[in-house]
């Protein structure tokens, strides 16, 4: 018999980009030398476009300059994929997993998100599919819902999905979304007729479908964000 | 290439397993067997064997999914095609500069398929004399030619004994 698997999820309501990077930074190590089980974190971040290990930066396209005047940040990051927005009203998971343990590689792992998201949008009646070969991600029709950008280090995961609820579609005008450039970016709330409960209520709905794909046993969720982020030194 | 399938070793012995030999690269291709299972649920103990990979004689390996091939002072790089197989399609590599340094176990560059970068580690630790600048182009060629054209690293490996850790084709099948 197989122990129970248990994943730990931490509600954080909104984060700053950076803050959530070092947060996942250790927990990648600890989850790493097997001082925590597998984590989530579930999110928001202020407006902030992030680019890949690719650096595709030809794909943002206002100055730098411009981006402190809309509200925005941008940070460059070692995950896969290419530019894109989060921002308010858009859920954000960040899975700190063990690949290992599950004993999947990359291409399932991706896979297994995608699943979660369009398993997630069925709930509300929203028939999403799994983005073509070169598409990852979550559509419906040809209209971009979710987004995917994960690492890998020593097979524990990091960054992870970001699925649009409703959050202000102008801020993609600015960039070429996923490198895509003739898709367009759609929500939730674009997709589907039925009323929305809140956020919180959308983040656990989205957990569940993610610890349900993932065959967790145990879900333990824990809050009181301003203990967990505090514990980070900012000065690091 | 430690975020693939790492199955513990005692795990995959227990598996039935299926030793493919090829000798030329361009059939290792043909004989990859994708392992993508559409079920809903991820069963956790659910472990994708190494069957139907190719796996070549004449050749190291680690248990993170990369190879070694040590022909007098150079020892050559890459990942197997297992662990191609299991990242999907290769879109960007990352290696390091000539003359940096490498180190066992530890991770010496990256490779990104469908938005997922993913570490690879070195087997041995040496300084690197020589890395695939084809791959810049063509990352595809480690899906299509893991052992061969889609190699990543040259090292001049700086402690041979390490040589010696590594598995057999035959244990890491």
């Amino acid at each position: 018999m197989r122990s129970p698997r248990t994943l730990e999820v931490w509600k954080l309501g909104t984060v700053n980009y950076l803050k959530s990077l070092k947060l996942q930074d250790k927990l990648v190590s600890e989850r790493k030398a097997n001082l925590i089980p597998d984590t989530l974190l579930s999110l928001q971040h202020p407006p902030t476009y992030t680019l890949g290990k690719r650096r595709t930066d030809h794909n943002l396209l206002i100055p730098e300059a411009e981006l402190t005047k809309i509200g925005a940040e941008l940070h460059y990051t070692q995950r896969g994929g290419d530019i894109t927005f989060h921002g308010p009203r858009q859920a954000i998971l960040y899975p700190i997993v063990s690949l290992r343990s599950i004993g999947i590689g990359a291409r399932n792992y991706v896979e297994a998100l995608e699943r979660s998201m369009i398993e997630f949008a069925s709930v509300y009646g929203v028939k999403a599919r799994a983005g073509h070969k070169g598409e990852t991600g979550v559509w419906v029709g040809d209209r971009k819902m979710g987004a995917i950008g994960v690492r890998i280090s020593s097979g524990i995961t990091c960054h992870g999905l970001a699925f649009n609820i409703d959050p202000d579609l102008n801020y993609f005008e600015h960039i070429v979304p996923c490198g895509i450039a003739d898709k367009e970016v759609t929500s939730l709330r674009r997709e589907t007729d039925t009323l929305l409960p809140s956020d919180e209520v959308i983040h656990q709905q989205l957990v569940s479908c993610f610890a349900n794909v993932f065959s967790y046993d145990d879900v333990v969720w824990k809050e009181d964000s301003t203990v967990i982020l505090d514990t980070q030194e900012d000065n690091e | 290439i430690s975020s693939l399938l790492g199955e513990d070793k005692t795990q995959s012995k227990k598996e039935k397993k299926m030793a493919l030999r090829m000798w030329a690269s361009s059939t290792a291709n043909a004989l990859k067997l994708s392992s993508h299972v559409s079920k809903s649920h991820l069963s956790p103990a659910f472990s994708i064997s190494r069957c139907f990979s190719s796996v070549l004689e004449g050749l190291k390996y680690a248990n993170s999914h990369e190879w070694v091939k040590h022909e007098g002072s150079v020892a050559t790089i890459g990942i197997t095609d297992h662990a191609q197989g299991h990242l999907g399609e290769v879109v960007f590599v990352e290696l390091p500069e000539e003359n940096g340094s490498v180190s066992k176990e530890k991770n010496f560059g990256a490779v990104e398929s469908v938005k997922a970068t993913s570490e690879i580690l070195s087997p041995i630790s040496g300084e690197v004399i020589e890395v695939n600048k084809k791959l810049t182009e063509s990352p595809g060629l480690i899906n299509s030619s893991p052992y061969e054209d889609g190699w990543m690293i040259k090292v001049k490996p700086s402690n041979p004994a390490e040589l010696e850790t590594l598995m057999g084709p035959k244990e890491y099948t």
